[in-house]
């Protein structure tokens, strides 16, 4: 309790120095800084920026303790980290990658993008937008804090409870997984229920469901699976939060508990989330391969229809990671033909990539080519994926460097890939700057030789029996040679990303401008609007007359989209301190369980209600902004 | 599209009432089944039945007054709401028999 207060007057001094000493005019000075402008903001621009930037913070973050992990395995019997801390360094990876970089950073592609693509002034619920990304940052601030206060939770990102409870992870650690995640899951739900209403109700006139550009169609399936499959993990989370800070019993087998209902609750999660990050990656190769091959993407509706097919499948795989927990011949066998029944859809969507490419005016930019290696890694991870579905087989893979193969294959090749194609493709959207050409190329060729490098061999090193998740290895048993190129690979990702940041940095000093169409070939809305787009989108509303509405335009000779609506005043909301407000009471909250200090944990509950209760009680409706001409020098 | 959801939004207004009813009525039921485990009130074979039973009571009152399943609304509502029963069915039978 002191230390907060003691932390919330330290922040008080830091603001006034910062601002200029406390008079009359702070609150008016605070008002109209642009920090204050960010905090505040229920722009789906700007949160999708600050998405952007907290992911990418996440995502060095999980790299250098990646890092860490290759070192210490680059040598036989090395001690560099060694037990407990190796597994902190594990299970901080993984949980970090998935839920603080790879989520965030869909968040982010959908925030800037999907608005823009459906012809829409932003999302349905701005207010909860930024709720979402706030709550999503200090859950991921609040599990990354655990390396300070008492050590990082250490069961595995799967945190199964044979592992996680309190007799055999003692310390915070855990709970700090529990309640770190829980706050981030919440801000990802709400999310993800944001898009689905966003792109149900806020399509401009004409953008019929099958006319909607595919990355918003995997926005929106993806969105679904995060509101489908969150509960589970939200429960799941519920009860080890109960038995470790409660003294419950649902996971402790003495107690009459069962550990394998947590393996089911985290993977009836667990599987429809690792389809929840590759689908926007799937969408964002769809839009960028069929606009740098200039041709219209091949077998649309068989995309949509793939995409669809994957997510319902997606909810009924899950057990194919409890193949060896014992449940039967039955069940695994049921398992594993629904888990093969997915690789045709994938493959359907595989053969139209190849078909849009083919015969298309290919051009080579850099978000291409993120798009073309993305093609044959993922299909690598697809195909391995299926050599793991077969139980027997399984039983051999299980819990080797095989499965960890598998999974960045997908996870790297397929959404990191796809991440990066997408980032590139949209950053003069999102910035109004150009990313610098070959800087950009340098990223993709190092990043991709160096990811082969450290993968390819874990394949070989899971098939000669080294075992995840372990942190060493003997010598002379066949394991060195690839345990080093594997390690060796990792300088390649790691001078991928220097070049990626180097990149940053210096396109947002001196980067050209970028016009609204940055690329010349925009197929979609997004392109039809100045880079970076002003506050309300579309001064009018545009009318879609087809699929790839741009396009359609550009046939018929017109430069611009055809609006739907006269000019006029546009209501904009309002900013709002609500959200980061509410989710520092989360994070105080959730500190004070972590610490068991409950006057604390009550303090930060207060804060909550607080919140909730200025929000319904805030009857502030926005203001009106009038849309610059883009006809009389608007700023196009 | 923007138009038709604001029609949608403005159906006939709902009296805050009926809100505040079926919370604090949800809030009970939730303080009952807490009640009936922790004590001896019930026969111990009798309380998971009952706990059930509150469980349903409870989705109903959540599904009719705050997902308004009472009004004719869009097919988005019944398509989501059906897909997810059937998710919460295949866990729920996964969990169970295997
Ligand atoms: C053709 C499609 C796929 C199939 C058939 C498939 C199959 C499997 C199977 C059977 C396992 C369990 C292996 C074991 O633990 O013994 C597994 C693990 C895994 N898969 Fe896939 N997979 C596919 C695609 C994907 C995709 C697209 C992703 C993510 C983008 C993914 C991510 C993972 C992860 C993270 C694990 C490891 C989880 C863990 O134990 O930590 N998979 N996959
Ligand atoms: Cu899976």
């Amino acid at each position: 309790m002191a230390t907060l207060i003691v932390l919330l007057v330290l922040v008080l001094f830091l603001a006034a120095i910062f601002t200029g000493g406390y008079n009359r005019q702070f609150l008016e000075r605070m008002r109209n800084s642009r920090t204050w402008d960010w905090l505040t903001t229920v722009d789906h621009k700007k949160i999708g920026i600050l998405y952007l930037m907290g992911g990418l913070l996440f995502f060095l973050i999980g790299g250098l303790e990646a890092i860490f992990m290759r070192l210490q395995l680059f040598a036989p019997g090395n001690d560099l980290f060694v037990g407990r801390t190796f597994n902190e360094l594990l299970t901080m990876h993984g949980t970090t990658m998935i839920f603080l970089a790879a989520m965030p950073l869909i968040f982010a592609i959908m925030n800037a993008v999907v608005p823009l693509q459906i012809g829409a002034r932003d999302v349905a619920f701005p207010f909860l937008n930024a709720l979402g990304f706030w709550l999503f940052f200090f859950g991921g601030v609040l599990l990354n804090l655990s390396w300070i206060f008492g050590g990082a939770p250490d069961a595995g990102w799967t945190s199964y409870t044979g592992l996680a409870l309190n007799q055999y992870s003692p310390g915070p650690g855990v709970d700090f997984y529990v309640l770190g995640l829980q706050i981030a899951g919440i801000g990802t739900l709400i999310g993800g229920l944001n898009f689905i209403v966003t792109i149900i109700n806020m399509r401009a006139p004409g953008m019929t469901f099958l006319r909607l550009p595919l990355f918003t169609w995997t926005a929106f399936v993806t969105s679904g699976l995060v509101l489908f499959a969150f509960p589970a993990f939200t429960v799941a989370l519920l009860l080890l939060m109960f038995d470790r800070l409660f003294g419950s019993n649902f996971f402790d087998h003495a107690m009459g508990g069962s550990t394998v209902i947590w393996e089911h609750l985290f993977w009836i999660f667990g599987h429809p989330e690792v389809y929840i990050v590759i689908l926007p990656a799937f969408g964002i190769m769809s839009d960028v391969i069929s606009t740098f091959s200039k041709k219209r993407l091949f077998g649309y509706n068989s995309m949509v229809f793939a995409t669809v097919l994957i997510g319902f499948l997606g909810f009924m795989v899950w057990v194919h990671h409890m193949f060896t927990v014992g449940l039967g011949a039955i069940s695994n066998s049921v398992f594993a033909v629904a888990t093969m029944a997915i690789a045709v859809p994938t493959g359907i969507k595989v053969f139209n990539w190849l078909f849009t490419m083919w015969g298309g005016e290919i051009q080579f930019k850099t978000p291409m080519l993120w798009a073309v290696g993305f093609i044959p890694t993922f299909v690598i991870g697809g195909m391995t994926g299926v050599m793991l579905a077969l139980p027997p087989a399984d039983y051999q893979y299980q819990d080797s460097y095989f499965v960890v193969a598998h999974f960045h294959y997908v996870l790297v090749g397929g959404t990191v890939f796809g991440l990066f194609a997408g980032i590139y493709y949209w950053w003069p959207k999102m910035f109004g700057k150009m990313l610098n050409e070959s800087l950009g190329k340098w990223h993709f060729w190092t990043f991709l030789i160096g990811f082969h490098l450290t993968f390819f061999p874990q394949h070989f090193l899971g098939l000669f029996g080294m075992p995840r998740r372990v942190f060493t290895y003997q010598t002379n048993v066949g394991l060195e040679r690839l345990n080093e190129i594997s390690t060796i690979g990792v300088a390649g990702m790691l001078i991928g990303t220097i070049f990626f940041l180097v990149n940053i940095i210096y396109t947002l000093r001196k980067g050209p401008k970028a016009e609204a169409d940055a690329w010349g070939l925009g197929r979609t809305l997004e392109w039809s609007i100045p880079s970076p787009p002003p506050e309300y989108n579309f001064a009018q509303t545009p009318l879609v007359r087809g699929f790839d509405a741009l396009w359609v335009e550009k046939e018929a000779g017109n430069k611009t989209m055809t609006p739907a609506e006269p000019l006029g005043s546009i209501h904009m909301p309002s900013p709002s301190y609500i959200p980061i407000m509410m989710s520092l009471g989360f994070f105080i909250a959730g500190f004070g369980f972590i610490v068991r200090g409950i006057p604390a944990a009550v303090f930060g509950l207060i804060i909550v209600f607080a919140a909730l209760f200025l929000r319904s009680f805030d009857y502030d409706r926005g203001y009106h902004v009038e849309p610059e001409d883009p006809e009389k020098g608007g700023k196009e | 599209m923007a138009k038709e959801s604001n029609q949608a939004i403005s159906r006939k207004p709902e009296s805050a009432m009926k809100h505040i009813l079926s919370f604090v009525l949800m809030i009970a039921f939730t303080a009952a089944s807490f009640f009936l485990v922790m004590s001896d009130a019930v026969p111990s074979g009798w309380v998971i039945p009952l706990l059930l039973i509150f469980a349903v009571v409870q989705v109903f009152l959540q599904l009719f007054t705050f997902m308004h399943l009472d009004q004719k609304g869009s097919a988005y509502y019944t398509i989501f709401i059906i897909f997810g029963i059937f998710v919460a069915v295949i866990s729920a039978v996964g969990i169970l028999l295997m």
